[in-house]
């Protein structure tokens, strides 16, 4: 036992510094959190490394102890990695319905599932049909209002609102969509300096020549990303996932960035 | 009444588009009829295939290891490697049957989920799939009984041949991984070319096009000594069974043995695993950079914030268990060390960091400078007289590990995703370069050194000892459990990052997955599965021993050859 608390004594004094330190430093708690159960690890580490031999086990203590043993791992394992912050599902399925909702229009079985819909909407149309002959044994039954099918009605994403309120909207919403954020830095937000801050792009850069940039990633390159690594990392798929008006919506929305405060590198044209 | 008549009318029209409506839809190949009850169709086919992976990687690392352990039985002429690599080879056998199995099933599940991309997927690796996979899956077989019932029969002077043929067995599986990962690393970098659609570049492409795509490669060096350190780690587990079920000192001592000899050919693939590994991030960022930002700053950083909290344990596990190894050596306490690998291990670290920060890989600056650094208790810790015990270089050893795990688990920020990251919860300017790279790649260096330095010093000490075969602490055969499930589990936490890299593609940028699930799950939903899974193989694979070694511990214990018929016993 003399062993046992040793260790944890010192464990917890050198994880006790290292929080103080952290706060200190203005570590947000997370950190000091996981420094402290690093060095309550390290504790139970130089515990097992001054413990004393297990004897030898068999028969029914052994299978017991290996079960006891299996039960402790998968308790870990889960519990542990479900403490850890959790990415919610939905902010991601909201952009993959908008990325692929086209994709699922054109297929056979968006087709088919419209077509089902449909069919389910003269279905229900057909009940209240009959729910009504049935009441007033068929005398009315002409002043019902068939509801147009929800498939014959206009598109509500294609029309309305001006036109170029809709462009900026389409921009702003393919920059979420295919996450130009990860790499830019836009607004003051996103970015991890991957990619140049792109606040004052209108300035530097026609809008033609932002959507030839986005279509080619090589065509331009900006100042002070000369490394070998930093070379067309930016991936060069945005022209196959979006369609011409989407990027020229994107292009356009970036056009009209134009804060002269941000420092934007200098796109230099490359080809 | 004519109104009446003309509502019966709309019914039926209504009814007949209804059945039309539907009919259609059965009949579309793109959609699939069938919803797996309770995990739905994304998860049942991850389960099928990460079981089959599981086994697959069992059947494909294990006779490296075998072939390896019994030409050194050979060439030691010591008969416990023959008898290691022998039992294992019986447990291979049977769990390459349940490859078979889970390979069957995971096409049966993937075609009833997914039907439209299986065809056109098989149909893109026709060649692959209906020709050269089961060709070599035959010859694979054939190899594998042939060279368990050969066994017997091929010793001692014939025993060349026997390993001839091991390694034929080997070069086989390695084909079949290499042949196999085309398709699988194809759905995560399908080659494509400047100026070139991919559906006209993939239309136009050869086999070996599709084949040879950019994670390739990397992919199938990252299995080859995934696959061995697997192989490894599992052997260790049986070995922990089997002692626990020994009934003799004679068949503990075995057993003990065959657990550290599966240990450390378990640490030779474990030590290069974060370097393949690395290497296969780096060509799959190089292939499109949106994935690097996916996989450690966005939706996956907690994935692999678990998975560095794994690696992290299986290292002090690893090490641990040497620790365990070194205190059953008598004459353990006279190893002594050169007092310049205490101060390596110290200043590796922030040496490391420095060094890469200032000359990032592969600027050949840094190996200029890490390489005298980590050698030089090896080049000139013999023309230095200070020396420190074994068990002061291990018990630093430690701390350093600790330390090393701590910046390798520092992520930039504790949130599920670093888009919506807050300034409260990042590290503080200062302290961001804990969360770098190469603050990372510095961490695992260190942690292998770490490891390195370990075995240097049990080989040392075994040198000036004398191993106590049987007599080591009972603990090490749960390090020994804990380190098979731990290996299990990383495998099944990659594979659903290497998977889940494909975001919401069948085929990254070329196929959508048009379905409901093509999102990523959350970590917690994961790891219930990936626990899940370890548990069932762990639970198949332990099966599979018993019922493979228990007769043969039992006939071992028998005398053979006795003259005495049993009835008259």
């Amino acid at each position: 036992m003399g062993n046992i608390f040793k260790k944890l004594g010192i464990g917890l004094v050198v994880g006790g510094a290292l929080v103080v330190v952290g706060h200190s430093q203005e570590l947000p708690v997370s950190f000091q959190v996981l420094f402290f159960i690093v060095a309550l690890i390290g504790a139970i580490v130089f515990m097992l490394l001054d413990a004393k031999p297990i004897g030898t086990m068999s028969g029914g203590k052994s299978v017991f102890a290996v079960t006891a043993f299996w039960i402790l791992l998968i308790t870990v394992c889960i519990a542990g990695a479900s403490l850890l912050p959790q990415f919610d599902p939905e902010d991601e399925k909201a952009k993959i319905g908008k990325l692929l909702d086209k994709e699922r229009k054109q297929s056979a079985q968006g087709k088919a599932e419209e077509l089902i819909a449909r069919a389910k909407a003269l279905d229900a149309q057909v009940k209240a049909l009959e729910e009504r002959l049935k009441g007033i044994g068929g005398g009315q039954a002409a002043t019902a209002t068939a509801t147009p099918p929800a498939g014959d009605k206009p598109s509500a994403a294609a029309g309305g609102g001006s036109a170029s309120g809709d462009v900026m909207k389409v921009g702003e919403e393919q920059w979420q969509l295919q996450e130009c954020y990860n790499c830019h830095k836009l607004r003051g937000e996103g970015g991890k300096k991957r990619g140049p801050e792109l606040d004052n792009i209108g300035s530097l850069l026609t809008v033609e020549e932002i959507q030839q940039k986005i279509e080619d990633p090589k065509s331009f390159m900006a100042e002070g990303y000369e490394k070998e690594w930093q070379k067309g990392i930016m991936p060069n798929k945005f022209k196959d996932l979006m369609d011409p008006k989407e990027m020229q919506a994107l292009a356009a929305w970036l056009g009209t960035f134009k804060n002269a405060s941000v420092n934007t590198p200098k796109p230099i044209k490359k080809n | 009444m004519k109104k009446l008549s003309s509502g019966l009318l709309s019914l039926v029209v209504l009814f007949s588009l209804s059945v039309a409506a539907t009919s259609v839809y059965a009949q579309e190949v793109g959609a699939s009829t069938v919803e797996f009850p309770y995990t739905g169709n994304r998860t049942a086919v991850w389960i099928v295939a990460q079981l089959h992976i599981l086994f697959a990687a069992f059947i494909l690392g294990a006779p490296i290891f075998v072939v390896i352990s019994e030409w050194l039985g050979y060439r030691k002429q010591d008969p416990r490697y023959d008898r290691l690599a022998k039992e294992v080879t019986k447990v291979t056998v049977i769990l390459f049957s349940m490859t078979a199995v889970t390979g069957g099933l995971f096409i049966f599940v993937l075609l009833a989920a997914y039907p439209q991309f299986t065809t056109s997927f098989i149909n893109q690796f026709y060649v692959v799939f209906a020709i050269l996979y089961p060709a070599l899956f035959i010859t694979e077989t054939i190899l594998m009984y042939a060279y368990l019932y050969t066994w017997d029969v091929w010793k001692g002077e014939k025993k060349g041949r026997h390993i001839v043929l091991g390694v034929l067995l080997n070069l086989v599986c390695l084909l079949i991984l290499f042949v196999i990962n085309g398709p699988t690393s194809f759905m995560n970098t399908p080659p494509k070319a400047e100026g070139v659609s991919p559906q006209d570049f993939i239309a136009a492409a050869t086999l070996w096009d599709k084949i040879a795509n950019q994670s390739w490669f990397p992919l199938s060096l990252h299995r080859i000594d995934g696959n061995v350190a697997f192989g490894g780690f599992i052997t260790g587990l049986i070995a922990a069974y089997m002692y626990m079920g020994s009934k003799t000192q004679e068949e503990r001592a075995y057993y003990d043995w065959m657990g550290f000899a599966a240990i450390w050919i378990a640490v030779g693939g474990s030590l290069l695993q974060p370097f393949t590994g690395l290497l296969l991030a780096y060509e799959m960022c190089d292939y499109d950079f949106s994935f690097c930002p996916y996989m450690m700053a966005d939706q996956l950083s907690m994935f692999f914030e678990t998975q560095g909290i794994m690696i992290g344990l299986l290292f002090l596990g690893i090490n641990y268990y040497s620790w365990l190894s070194v205190k059953r050596i008598e004459g353990a306490d006279n190893v002594r060390m050169t007092i310049l690998a205490p101060i390596v291990l110290i200043v590796l670290l922030p040496a490391t960091m420095w060094v890469m920060d200032k000359f990032w890989i592969p600027d050949p600056m840094s190996l200029a400078f890490l390489l005298p650094l980590v050698l030089s208790p090896f080049l000139f810790g013999r023309f230095i007289p200070k020396t420190v015990s074994a068990r002061t270089v291990i018990k630093i050893g430690f701390i350093i590990m600790l330390i090393s795990d701590a910046v390798w688990l520092t992520p930039a920020g504790f949130v599920a995703t670093g888009t919506d990251m807050p300034d409260e919860m990042k590290l503080p300017e200062g302290w961001d370069y804990l969360s770098s790279m190469p603050a990372k790649l510095s961490a695992i260096l260190t942690l292998v050194y770490v490891t390195v330095v370990n075995y240097v010093l049990y080989n040392r000490t075994i040198k000036q000892g004398t191993i106590l075969w049987g007599k080591i602490d009972f603990a090490a055969q749960f390090v020994l459990i804990f380190l098979a499930f731990t290996s299990t589990w990383i495998m099944g936490l990659m594979g659903a990052v290497r998977s889940l890299l494909k975001k919401y593609f069948h085929v990254y940028s070329l196929v959508s997955d048009l379905s409901a699930e093509s999102f990523t799950p959350t970590l917690s939903y994961s790891v219930w599965w990936i626990t899940a899974i370890t548990v069932v193989f762990i639970g198949i694979v332990s099966v599979a021993a018993l019922v493979a070694l228990r007769p043969s511990v039992a006939r071992v214990r028998e005398p053979e050859g006795s003259p005495v018929p049993i009835a008259a016993k």
